[in-house]
């Protein structure tokens, strides 16, 4: 199960890439794969490629079309006739180890798995879901990113990428609910609620898990945390490692199991509801029946049942609002968070007119965790900032806290002096000011 | 070969040969992808995975157009790209001559549109064709992503669409035909190269951008 990391490619790695890609090709993949028509406007699209092109130069080998060519080679000398034809004449496809770091910078720096390019492709081509492939066929061969492959590790050894346990995760709940004077039950059986925080969260947003309990201790519901689902994070996700998204989704199941909830609330943090909500039900198709809201899905749905109620502006400043791709883009939940935020500011500025326009945080899909990415994590910030200079705004509101932490992180490391807020917290902070 | 036995040749045999491996290399094309199967799906939808399947059918070409900043980058792609696609469908359906040639094959009264709106289909074609193609030979992430695929089949329609202008203006004399039927030969090549080309996207548009729709629809994504 353990994702390696390897510094030598041979032969071996190269024929399981091969192999992974090979046997990943289905109706839809290879539909996406046929379709390119080598228009590019996907680049145009990628925050990554805009960062840089905004930077005074242009790196064309960042265009997601691109990302997906090797692939498109296998699937076409295997899946089409003119392809084994140019095989068997000895004309195949020639991989080499270069060939292969390259895949690694591609796939795994370049590309966040946004989503933003699917939007402007004319042919509707999901790179996302082709990227995907290639990185589970770089982790396939062992040679997943050092820096993501050991946090990928850590979290199942220890139960999270932070190297959370059980022990720290009790004590750390203990500490935030002393600290933030919240209650925050754990283990609750019959339960209604199972929220899951994560371990960003747990251990650099502490506020962020007080202001869920806070949240959810307001809107009245019958709701727990869990010490065996205590990690919402999935970095098998990121890896692309079937297994160790199963063993995560597993702990997160037979949590929920033993506390006989009917929901799942994932915080904020896109993965961890991109993996609940849409990859548990394939991974466990007959026991996975919880139905999973994203904390900000849960907020909004509260306001519209009249469980909750934010009638206090807690924001005076120009605020905008910064997207999670895989909690709004890819999951759907993007008039939510506009609907709360318009209750919580005076003056909010939406940088984009249509919701999925949104420009990624530079740090999705692992990106933030890798070290050698983080030039490429900066140009994207370049991108980013763009939207906000736009609306004129530094205080930035967010609901993924990964993208908190890989937004400030650029910030800092390019002297912008941007203010990024969880919007829970402001969530929590309008309710205790009302109640005060 | 006389130039009335080379028409006839195009028009005949050589036609029905294109049509005949352009009709299964299509079908091979579109059912070789169609017949890979799928995953079933479990996850429960968030919205309406059929509806937003034909819908992005419909407007997807757009969607890329509401980006503002994409689009003043790619205005060229964008303009040329539409304007090819609405002359070239334009000319080879309702042009005269040629809806004269669909009515003969399908037996279906087809309405062919004025000159002047033929004119304006071809022009607009060719001009925005050999935009495209500047565009694509300059630009360093098209120069990335062009092979010579794109180059043959920029080539042989801009040949198709500069016949074609020549023919309806003819005033050459006894080479008429010649010039027709270099057209008609011309359109028979590209008819027979599409299967075997990226020419043949008009396929794998419905079903790339139809399971685009459907991921949109389960996810309820209303973009």
């Amino acid at each position: 199960m353990i994702v390696e990391s390897k510094e030598d490619i041979g032969q071996e790695e190269i024929q399981k890439f091969y192999d992974f890609c090979k046997k990943s090709i289905n109706a839809e993949v290879a539909a996406y794969l046929e379709a390119c028509v080598r228009c590019g406007i996907c680049a145009e699209a990628c925050l990554f490629y805009m960062g840089q092109n905004v930077s005074g130069s242009i790196d064309p080998f960042l265009t997601p079309a691109y990302k997906a060519d090797l692939l498109r080679e296998i699937y076409k000398e295997n899946y089409t006739l003119l392809g084994r034809v140019k095989k068997l004449l000895g004309f195949g496809v020639k991989i080499t180890s270069e060939d292969l770091r390259e895949q690694i910078k591609l796939a795994f720096y370049t590309c966040t798995n946004c989503d933003r390019c699917t939007k402007a492709c004319p042919m509707g081509i999901d790179t996302p879901r082709l990227v995907s492939i290639v990185r589970g066929a770089l982790t396939y061969a062992g040679l997943t990113p050092k820096d993501l492959a050991d946090a990928t590790n850590l979290s199942v050894e220890k139960g999270s990428p932070l190297g959370v346990d059980i022990p720290t995760f009790l004590s750390r709940i203990e500490f935030i609910s002393e600290e933030y004077e919240v209650d925050l039950p754990i283990d609750k059986k019959l339960s209604e609620y199972l929220y899951i925080p994560s371990s960003i969260e747990l251990m650099k947003f502490p506020s962020s898990v007080a202001a869920a309990g806070k949240v959810l201790n307001k809107s009245g519901v019958n709701w727990t945390l869990s010490t065996i689902a205590h990690e919402a994070t999935n970095f098998g996700l990121f890896a692309q490692s079937k297994e160790v998204t199963k063993e995560m989704l597993k702990r997160i199941l037979d949590g929920a199991k033993e506390l006989g909830v009917k929901y799942i609330i994932a915080p904020e943090c896109g993965h961890a509801y991109q993996s609940m909500r849409f990859v548990a039900p394939n991974v466990f198709p007959e026991e996975w029946q919880f139905e999973v809201l994203n904390i900000v899905e849960f907020i909004d749905r509260a306001i519209k049942e009249g469980r909750l109620s934010i009638k206090k502006k807690v924001l005076k400043e120009i605020a905008t609002l910064h997207d999670s791709c895989q909690i709004g883009r890819r999951g759907g939940v993007l008039r939510e968070p506009r609907s709360v935020l318009n209750m919580l500011a005076e003056n909010f500025k939406d940088s984009v007119v249509i919701p999925e326009h949104n420009i990624c945080c530079g740090g999705g899909g692992g990106v933030l965790v890798i070290k050698d990415a983080d030039y490429y994590r900066q140009k994207g910030f370049i991108s980013k900032m763009t939207l906000f200079d736009k609306v004129g705004a530094k205080t930035v509101v967010c609901y993924c806290a990964n993208c908190i932490l890989a937004l400030n992180k650029s910030s800092q490391e390019l002297n912008r002096d941007y203010k990024f807020v969880s919007i829970v917290e402001l969530v929590a902070e309008a309710i205790e000011e009302e109640e005060a | 070969m006389s130039d009335v036995a080379f028409y006839d040749f195009v028009r005949g045999p050589f036609l029905k040969l294109a049509l005949f491996v352009f009709f299964i290399g299509i079908a091979y094309r579109f059912f070789r992808v169609v017949f890979l199967g799928l995953p079933k799906d479990y996850a429960k939808p968030k919205g309406n995975p059929y509806y937003m399947a034909l819908k992005k059918i419909v407007i997807k070409p757009t969607m890329g157009w509401t980006f503002n900043e994409i689009f003043s980058r790619r205005a060229i792609n964008f303009m040329g790209g539409f304007l090819f696609h609405l002359g070239f469908l334009g000319l080879t359906f309702l042009v005269p001559a040629h809806a004269f040639l669909w009515q003969e094959i399908t037996g279906l009264p087809i309405p062919g549109v004025p000159n002047i709106v033929s004119d304006l289909l071809a022009y607009s074609a060719l001009g925005s064709l050999i935009a495209l193609t500047v565009h694509r030979a300059l630009n360093p992430v098209l120069k990335l992503l062009t092979g010579k695929d794109e180059y043959l089949a920029n080539f042989l329609i801009g040949a198709i669409l500069f016949t074609g202008i020549l023919a309806t203006k003819w005033a050459g004399g006894g080479f008429y035909v010649w010039i027709l039927s270099t057209h008609m030969f011309l359109a028979d090549l590209l008819i027979l190269y599409i299967p075997f080309s990226r020419l043949s996207h008009f396929v794998y548009y419905f079903l790339s951008v139809g399971f685009m729709g459907w991921n949109a629809g389960k996810r309820g994504v209303s973009f």
